[in-house]
């Protein structure tokens, strides 16, 4: 009995952590900066192309994870610079842009590494438990998830830089007049987003086939977790619909079969948004008046 | 000699075709080598009689339509797939073709009445090939094909009917819609004169009517569920009963009666659990649990704590995709150690070299072909396919099907001496047998399916392949059952289970 | 009569007067000259590239000029291919059954989008959601129809196919006429042109000129006493039954349907082509919809492994070069240039 709790809770989390990871860059890109942005899949790729090719030339595995955050940074702050900044405040240019940025980094990546990348394996082993066993990464995975959000929060709101970027986000030009260096923030922002998905990529590495077109697969949980969450908190926001829609999805899943999960998850959202247009972190804001763009 | 090979009308009497002085010889003691070069003189003489419509088809090649996913999510089969036929057609152009000739009777051994050098039966120390007892020790007294024959030959001439043979391929993307375009050019535009087309069963269903509107002969190389009773359809792929009833009866035997069968959310993986399930009683198998993962799912925890919950012998798997093959992975580090089953994985997407160990530690799969067959014939193949494209990941069945389809079709048009499309169809449908690199292939002229060479790949914890029991012939027998002959009664449909009333009995 | 051409002339798009509509009418005219050169197959070619072109007007209509982006038109123009498919296929044997099937397809994408954007509209979510949530019911219907490959899924005869989809559906036909070939050729021309010039119509009458009041500024039209929700409601019901009509014609040009046709990839189309061409002028909408299913089809079947790359690299290209869609870039830019003449030459006049 203990055990089947266990198993329980531990499809529980992983739902939660998959759902978490996976909107984690978005968290940052659609959730702050309000920029929707449809190559978040492809982002999450590089971040999984990076770590792998580091794995394959000796890096140990933690460390890869690393160099895959960084090289997604840069990349994104790259493409912030390029063509990004040109579509503040054009929601619907950006999409179409990020759109093509997508198309070109899924096709390119196939045209320059072939079908697919040397896996990684899956560190540290599993655990038993009565007839189940867990696998200890994925249980690492979910305490790592945890901690990425706490820490996000952190940095967004006891950190100067985080101050300065929710000022930015609000009100551009009244930061701009108040010193705040706005094109340096958006960048930084953007490159933050970036990588974080390529973080969370490289995180969900082993789990997965490494593909050019593998971002697919995180793009619907991503901006349904995020959009699910809302605007007026987004980190809250994501925390509380990443463990919402989970709580629906694994019940279902195990009384009636994934797809049933799956169209439960889906349905849920839509009546989610339908009683809360502005998401579920707006009872929280209903409750406390929070700041947390 | 184009018309007077094989009247056409009725091509299963035309068969045997003593009208003709190739097939004279061949009654006394031919080699199909002979009857070949027959044919090819024949086609010589009607080369030299009419020179002037000879120097127009010079400037006319034979055109081979290719359609397959070279990019998007399964360019990871179609790009295999493309390879192997540009091998095949090169082949074809140097004056090479696959040892091979009608009128095979599809038994092992009985065809060498007609083949030039019969695979011979053989046991003890000629046989080259080990066969691996459930031990996995060596086993020579068992009975194998002796493995001494060159199947590569040459065919007489360079090109095909004194014209070289093109491969037009296109790019379907992974896009049902551009398949139908593009099967609309190839066919109304380009005027291909055979179509070798279809990964999914999808993009297969998407152009068929096309084809079928535009009498297009047709091959579609795929492992598939089956069911495909199609006048101008040939499938070469192996189908449900050549693949399922194997694996199950092997992995019963060696781990136990009760099986969980996890499959793709799709007409594929639900009609193969079909099978699964309509078979278990006479295969002595329990199915104890099923799931259906939709294919856009690719995290798997509960899935695998239902399997873990209901404490299966063994776990067929039917995944398909990228999503889906993460299943694997996740479940060994889950700690999910169970022996699989399977009829799709290994064979077409390579899991077993993307995968890192020992994810598809004691994975099973009845396949017609891998790379991996130790048989001369094979490694030959496998030579020439990696020497024209050093950079390739892996060969699979899906490549190797395209690649003696298109021998066979090259093969068909040679001896009728026309690629006019009904009378090639008529040919083909004249019982042929093709030596392919998995071995002794027969098309069957009423269902226009192959029987296969069946090989039960066996993958260990470090992933490597052996080939642990072995089915020199399994016909493609289920459409016969349910009463196809598109020879005398022509349709354009694909059965499925449910039509079968042995299938209703237990599902 | 004349005052649906005065409206057709009307501001609200590209392209007015004599020289203009003469234009036009010589390009109907080469529409309609062009299978006399062309073979039957280049003809349902040029057929395919056009008959997306109602759905892309609908969504010009709902985003260029009502300000509401959908992410989901495909899910309506899968509604009613299926909805056609089901209907004609029961029908078979009645003499008017495949018309019958286009109503009903159009009416069943019609009644989808008026339940689906009361729960929209009239919950008041927020603009930016509105594609998202149209895209999960775009995932929602293909997931669910992928399911349905077994007998029990289906419509009195005809099986809805699952993931491989539903194939066999019947061609259009009237009386004795069925629309193959040639005849599908020009029923594509005659309602794509329909199309285009009652939206022409439609958006220089009032109704339009409130979605683009909507547009513009919501509160104040919603003070001026106009329903902002019934407008947008009805924008996305237009577009919807648009989307249906396009899906009725592309099971016509195929025969088939299947789930993918409502997948991510598809559902980004219709956007693509409205945004490259310019989502505030329906001219524009078809012209580059034409066009750009051209290129995709040119690009694939050369076999090209980089068409994907150099669609994505084209649409970065025109959102930062032609933000406002490439073909209203270009005239804008001439209309501009020849003003911008004009005043100079009025200048040097006056002095």
């Amino acid at each position: 009995m203990a055990a089947d709790l266990a198993s329980i809770l531990y499809q529980f989390g992983t739902n939660a952590a998959f759902l978490l990871l996976s909107a984690l860059g978005l968290i940052v890109i659609l959730g702050m900066m309000n920029l929707i942005n449809l190559a978040h899949g492809e982002f999450m790729m590089l971040g999984a192309y990076a770590a792998s090719a580091s794995v394959r030339v000796g890096v140990p595995f933690p460390l890869a994870i690393v160099v895959a955050f960084l090289a997604t940074f840069v990349f994104g702050v790259v493409l912030e610079r390029l063509v990004i900044r040109r579509f503040y405040g054009r929601e619907l240019g950006a999409l179409v842009t990020t759109w093509g940025i997508s198309l070109i980094l899924a096709q390119g990546t196939l045209l320059l590494f072939g079908p697919y990348m040397a896996p990684i394996p899956i560190p540290l082993g599993a655990v038993a438990a009565g007839t189940y066993s867990f696998s200890v990464y994925w249980l690492v995975l979910i305490a790592v998830s945890v901690l990425l959000v706490v820490g996000l929060a952190f940095l967004y709101r006891a950190t100067p830089f985080g101050l300065q970027a929710r000022a930015t986000m609000q009100n551009p030009a009244m930061a701009r007049s108040l010193g705040i260096r706005v094109g340096r923030i958006y960048m930084l922002t953007f490159g933050l987003g970036a990588g974080l998905a390529g973080l969370s990529g490289a995180l969900l590495a082993p789990t997965t086939s490494i593909a050019p077109f593998m971002g697919q697969q995180f793009v619907a949980p991503a901006f349904i977790t995020v959009v699910v969450g809302g605007g007026a908190n987004v980190i809250a926001g994501a925390v509380g619909s990443s463990t919402i829609l989970s709580l629906i999805e694994t019940p279902v899943s195990l009384a009636l079969g994934t797809f049933y999960g799956t169209m439960a998850l889906l349905l849920m959202a839509l009546l989610i948004i339908r009683v809360l247009p502005a998401g579920i972190s707006s009872l929280g804001a209903r409750l406390r008046p929070a700041v947390a763009r | 000699m184009t018309e007077s090979v094989m009247p056409p009308g009725d091509p299963a009497t035309a068969a045997p075709s003593d009208t003709t002085p190739s097939a004279g010889t061949a009654s006394s003691g031919p080699t199909r080598r002979t009857l070949m070069q027959g044919a090819a003189l024949a086609a010589a003489g009607t080369v030299l009689a009419r020179p002037a419509i000879v120097r127009a088809a010079e400037a006319n090649p034979v055109k081979i339509g290719f359609i397959e996913d070279q990019s998007g999510n399964l360019s990871i089969y179609g790009i295999q797939k493309l390879h192997a036929a540009r091998l095949a057609v090169q082949e074809i152009n140097d004056g090479l073709t696959l040892a091979g000739g009608p009128v095979g009777t599809g038994v092992l051994g009985t065809m060498g009445m007609y083949a030039a050098k019969p695979p011979v039966v053989t046991s003890g120390p000629g046989a080259k090939l080990n066969v691996i007892d459930n031990g996995g020790t060596p086993d020579k007294s068992a009975i194998v094909e002796a493995d001494t024959q060159e199947i590569l030959i040459p065919s007489g001439e360079k090109g095909l009917l004194g014209r070289p043979v093109d491969l037009l391929s296109a790019d379907g993307q992974s896009n049902n819609t551009l398949w139908q375009q593009l099967a609309r050019r190839m066919i109304q535009q380009d005027k291909v004169d055979v179509l070798v087309a279809g990964f999914a069963s999808a993009e297969r269903e998407a152009i068929r009517p096309i084809v079928d509107q535009r009498k297009q002969l047709y091959f579609y190389t795929n492992q598939y569920e089956g069911g495909v009773a199609d006048e101008y359809t040939f499938c070469t792929g192996a189908v449900c009963e050549q693949q399922v009833i194997p694996v199950m009866q092997y992995m019963v035997e060696k781990f136990g009666p009760k099986v969980f069968t996890i499959a793709a959310n799709y007409n594929f993986g639900q009609l193969t659990a079909a099978w699964v399930r309509a078979f278990a009683p006479v295969l002595k198998a329990k199915v104890i649990g099923e799931e259906f993962p939709p294919l856009e799912v690719s995290e798997f925890s509960s899935v695998i704590a239902k399997v873990q919950a209901a404490k299966p012998d063994w776990v067929m798997t039917l995944l398909v995709g990228q999503n889906q093959s993460n299943y694997y992975p996740q479940a060994a580090a889950a700690g999910l150690h169970l022996p699989m089953a399977s009829t799709v994985n290994m064979a077409q997407g390579y899991e077993h070299k993307r995968f890192t160990p020992p994810s598809l530690a004691n994975m099973h799969n009845a396949v017609n072909y891998m790379q991996e067959i130790p048989t001369k014939r094979n490694q030959d193949f496998v030579a020439r396919f990696y020497k024209m494209f050093p950079n390739d990941p892996y060969l699979g069945q899906m490549a190797q099907n395209t690649y003696f389809s298109i021998h066979l079709y090259a093969k068909a048009a040679r001896l009728i001496g026309t690629t006019e499309q009904e009378k090639v169809r008529k040919t083909l449908e004249a019982g042929w047998t093709i030596e392919a690199p998995e071995g002794s292939v027969f098309l069957e002229p009423a269902t226009h399916h192959a029987s296969h060479f069946i090989r039960l790949a066996e993958a260990n914890a470090k992933h490597e392949i052996s080939f642990v029991r072995e089915w020199p012939m399994i016909e493609a027998w289920w459409l016969q059952r349910l009463g196809v002959n598109l020879v005398r009664h022509p349709e354009h449909k694909q059965y499925t289970p449910q039509e079968d009333p042995f299938f209703k009995m237990f599902t | 009569m004349m005052r649906a051409l005065r409206l057709l002339n009307g501001p609200h798009d590209l392209g007015h007067g004599a020289i203009f509509w003469s234009g036009m009418a010589v390009l109907a005219a080469a529409f309609l000259a062009y299978p006399a050169i062309a073979s039957a197959f280049t003809a349902t070619n040029t057929a395919y590239y056009l008959l997306n072109i109602p759905m892309a007007l609908g969504l010009s209509l709902l985003w260029g000029y009502g300000g509401v982006l959908s992410f989901g038109q495909i899910a309506f123009f899968g509604i009613a291919g299926y909805a056609y498919g089901i209907v004609a296929g029961n029908l078979q044997d009645v003499a008017w059954g495949t018309p019958i099937a286009v109503v009903a397809a159009l009416v069943a994408a019609g009644i989808t989008a008026a339940v689906f954007g009361y729960f929209v509209f009239f919950g008041r979510v927020a603009a930016w959601i509105v594609p998202i949530l149209t895209l999960v019911l775009a995932l929602l219907l293909s997931t669910f129809l992928g399911l349905t490959a077994g007998y029990e899924w289906a419509v009195g005869q005809v099986q809805l196919g699952g993931y491989n989809g539903m194939t066999g559906i019947p061609a259009l036909q009237v009386g004795g006429l069925t629309f193959q070939d040639y005849p599908f050729y020009y029923l594509v021309v005659g309602v794509t042109a329909v199309a285009y010039l009652a939206l022409r119509v439609w958006v220089n009458a009032h109704r339009g000129q409130v979605l683009l009041a909507v547009r513009e500024d919501a509160l104040r039209t919603e003070l001026l006493g106009y329903d902002v929700r019934l407008e947008q409601l009805r924008a996305f019901v237009i577009a919807a039954v648009l989307a249906g009509v396009s899906g009725v014609l592309y099971v016509q040009w195929g025969n088939y349907i299947t789930p993918s046709s409502m997948g991510l990839q598809q559902a980004a189309l219709p956007v693509i082509w409205v945004a490259v061409g310019g989502r505030d002028s329906l001219l524009a909408v078809v012209i580059s919809t034409f066009l750009l299913n051209q290129l995709s089809y040119a690009l694939s079947s050369a076999g090209n492994q980089s068409a994907l790359v150099i669609i994505g690299a084209l649409l970065v290209a025109v959102m930062m070069f032609a933000p406002d869609g490439i073909v209203v870039g270009i005239a804008r830019a001439r209309w501009w240039r020849r003003r911008a003449r004009a005043r100079a030459a009025e200048g040097a006049h006056g002095d």
